[in-house]
């Protein structure tokens, strides 16, 4: 068994990278993937060293000198970089290497109370949405095949077990069904025309790996389960209203910052990747 | 004197290829036939320019009954005017429609002769010269529904051969109602669907036939009609159509859009398969071949998938081309109004516009959901093209070749310099070919060895070269053949060996007798 949970969500996605390649047509190119994994890792090593430069700069000013290894964080990036690489298309190795750069760089720079909270894959997509001409995401790009979506869930479900968050995921996907439901009842549609919405592997993905990314999302569970339907609340507006087709991830980015406010409202014990021993185990540093 | 022939051919290929292909490096064949909407049964034909939030959709009308029970029904997105709405000439989509199907291409015969192996390392290569083909072909045209009733007119006027109405309707049963008294037959089933649009708020663009407009124009069919709106929907509806379908249907949709490919949203989008090296028995039936093919990867898509069969960046050459550039002019006529003529030379617009085709076919039980499309960025090229390579026999005999080539590097030694001032053959011969030693896996050639037993050596090996070369090209266009379309390959190998039509290429005796052609 893996000690951390974040090894099942490095399996899982790297799993669903290599199926797509080896059996969905996509236009997933190899070196775009490197890229992605590449700047990451680059991207996460150079900013903790910076900081941790930073704060050994400011212990020393203030107190005796104790030099502590400076312990790597790879498998959150890695989880980052495989995100990207599943959701975002680009026509530029380049633009992928903006993604991964600003994706990392958010978590050291977008903090409070150092916590930081805009989910970092989300933000590196969102940013080249907005800034270059050159990327895209497809909703459409998974196919609908039930057992696909069967897969996704099983895989997404197993993680979200071990970490502990799958209320969030059971929050956001049931808002937007409901919603979803109400509108296909208000138009007159059948309920294949439901399903068919429902079944974009983006929005699996999202649900599944992004809007639960324990480290950025809400401490408290009411305040999870409040943020999660807000999403999905605001991803319906944004797709039936507002005709965007990559609503899901504008929706998160805008309301991000609301995760500063609801922890605020509902302070509960903030996360930590812990391995799954027996208690008597020491805990890892905390790590961003 | 061949050599002189040779030399000429070369250099016309090199001007004509320099002079008129930009992308020369990226030589894709020549045109041997193409598979245009005419292979379809009643496949409808709409071609869309999307800049920004403007639309301009052009629908192709090929109703073949009595055009007195001619009626078309579409939701649009917003209320048109009349200004709005054009006739165009059934060229504009014939045209693209030939300029973006899938295509045969071949490549002349490699120059591989291997009687020619030896010499032609030491002479310029030749290039083969065909002629282009070009096959323009017309478009046939769409299918069209029926609605009905009840109704706010906001617009009504005419363009052309049609009479033109714009409805918005509180509710479906009105609707019908209204529409089955105005003599729009509609079938049933599609309250239900017209239910729906109405309450996303959607309005109806109703047209009949003004058939004493007819008769004056003189036209004997109906012209596509084009609607430009204005809206963030970038969208196509489908469900309309399927209400009284019978089977599959299939649907060409023509994507003029600034930023790149266009796809689905809400459906896979895949590419044909292409570049894939197929038997030249094709050439007799690429439409049957072309059909099979897009059918077996309809169906591996669980059919459940979108086509992309052409997707290219109109400012880049066409390659092989089907059909003359598509002009500025014509390009206007469509709805791409965010592109002028170029000033300079490389360049055919200013600004950029990519065509996308896709190819739909749909049904009511894989295809609930309208079209949703995005332009996305993906400025890659891709065409549905399918190769099949010339193969040529060798020129002449292994005798006959080596005792050419031995008299070429005779004629060769003795123009080298005086009888009294040159090398003995043996040696000319080995400082002749020692900047091509080991060249390509054939043997070197020492001073040592007699000039003509090292030719016929190298002869022979050249030969079973070509026929190695010959035999495994001609089995992996089978392979590929049989995995496209289905057929047992055992049954391509024969046919291949059976086909004595046009174009067909070198088969060797062996596989002939390997593969009889009758089963």
């Amino acid at each position: 068994m893996l000690r951390d949970a974040r090894d099942y969500q490095i399996l899982f996605l790297a799993f669903f990278l290599i199926l797509g390649v080896s059996m969905r047509d996509w236009t997933l190119q190899p070196v775009v993937v490197g890229v992605a994994i590449a700047t990451c890792l680059v991207t996460q090593a150079g900013l903790s060293f910076i900081q941790h430069q930073w704060s050994l700069r400011q212990t020393i000013e203030s107190t005796a000198v104790t030099q502590e290894p400076l312990p790597f964080n790879w498998r959150s990036p890695l989880i980052t970089s495989l995100g990207l690489s599943l959701l975002l298309r680009v026509d530029h190795p380049s633009t992928m290497a903006l993604a991964a750069g600003v994706a990392i760089a958010s978590k050291f720079v977008f903090k409070v109370n150092d916590k930081h909270f805009f989910n970092p894959a989300n933000l590196g997509i969102v940013a080249v949405l907005l800034l270059t001409h050159d990327a895209w995401v497809s909703p459409g790009q998974w196919g609908e095949d039930l057992w696909y979506g069967l897969i996704f869930l099983g895989a997404g479900g197993l993680v979200l077990k071990r970490v502990g968050r799958w209320d969030t995921t059971a929050a956001f996907l049931g808002s937007y069904a409901l919603l979803e439901a109400v509108r296909n009842l208000y138009l007159g549609w059948t309920w294949d025309v439901w399903a068919h919405r429902l079944m974009s592997g983006s929005l699996l993905l999202f649900a599944l790996f992004m809007v639960t990314d324990p480290r950025s999302i809400p401490n408290a569970r009411p305040a999870r389960l409040i943020w999660a339907g807000a999403i999905a609340l605001l991803t319906f507006i944004l797709r039936n209203y507002f005709y965007i087709p990559t609503a899901v991830f504008w929706a998160l980015f805008a309301l991000s910052p609301l995760t500063l406010m609801l922890d605020y409202l509902w302070t509960a014990e903030r996360f930590t990747w812990k391995p799954f021993r027996s208690p008597s185990t020491p805990l890892l540093p905390d790590q961003t | 004197m061949r050599r002189l022939r040779h030399a000429l051919a070369g250099l016309l290929c090199i001007l004509l290829t320099f002079g008129f292909a930009p992308n020369a490096w990226a030589f894709c064949g020549f045109y041997v036939a193409g598979a245009d909407a005419k292979l379809y049964n009643q496949a409808s034909q709409v071609a869309i320019a999307h800049n920004g939030n403007q639309t301009v959709m052009t629908m192709a009308n090929d109703y073949q009954g009595d055009v007195a029970n001619f009626a078309l029904v579409v939701p649009v997105p917003t209320v048109i005017r009349q200004e709005q709405v054009k006739v165009v000439e059934p060229d504009s989509l014939t045209r693209l429609d030939s300029y973006s199907s899938p295509r045969l291409v071949t490549y002349p015969a490699r120059d591989d002769d291997p009687c020619t192996a030896l010499s032609d390392l030491f002479v310029s290569r030749t290039y083969g010269l065909y002629d282009l083909a070009a096959g323009l072909q017309t478009a046939n045209g769409r299918r069209l529904g029926d609605s009905a009733l009840g109704v706010t007119i906001e617009a009504s006027f005419s363009v052309g051969e049609y009479d033109i109405l714009i409805l918005s309707a509180a509710e479906s049963d009105g609707l019908t109602t209204w529409l089955t008294q105005n003599q729009y037959r509609i079938p049933d089933g599609a309250s239900d669907v017209l239910n729906a649009y109405i309450r996303q708020g959607m309005k109806f663009f109703v047209a009949k036939v003004n058939l004493s407009e007819l008769d004056r124009t003189g036209f004997q069919s109906l012209r596509p009609l084009q609607i430009a709106y204005d809206s963030p929907r970038f969208m196509l509806p489908i469900r309309l159509g399927m209400v009284n379908a019978q089977g599959p249907q299939d649907l060409l949709v023509y994507l003029l859009t600034p930023q790149g490919r266009v796809e689905t949203t809400n459906y896979r989008t895949l590419e044909i398969p292409s570049n894939v090296n197929i038997p030249t028995f094709v050439r007799a039936e690429f439409g049957d071949f072309y059909q099979q093919v897009f059918a077996n990867a309809h169906r591996q898509a669980h059919e459940t998938a979108t086509f992309v069969e052409y997707a290219w960046d109109l400012n880049v050459i066409c390659d092989p081309c089907s059909a003359d550039a598509l002009t500025r002019p014509e390009l206007a006529t469509l709805g791409v109004s965010w592109v002028q003529e170029s000033d300079n030379a490389y360049q055919l617009f200013s600004g950029d516009v990519f065509l996308t085709r896709l190819h739909v076919r749909y049904s009511r039980d894989r295809f609930p959901e309208d079209l949703t499309f995005q332009a996305t960025a993906n400025r890659n090229l891709f065409q549905g093209r399918y190769v099949m390579q010339q193969l040529a026999a060798p020129s002449g005999s292994l005798a006959q070749c080596s005792q050419e080539t031995l008299q070429t590097l005779r004629e060769y030694w003795e123009q080298s310099a005086e009888p009294s001032s040159r090398q003995d053959f043996a040696t000319f011969v080995e400082d002749l070919l020692e900047p091509y030693s080991g060249y390509d896996d054939y043997p070197t050639y020492h001073a040592t060895e007699d000039p003509e037993a090292y030719v016929q050596r190298f002869m022979r090996i050249a030969f079973l070269k070509h026929h190695r070369n010959t035999m495994t090209k001609l089995e992996q266009g089978a392979q590929n053949y049989s995995q496209l379309t289905g057929m047992p390959i055992d049954q391509v190998r024969r046919q291949i060996s059976a086909y004595s039509g046009e174009g067909g290429g070198y088969v060797p005796d062996v596989w002939k007798r390997r593969y009889p052609p009758s089963a």
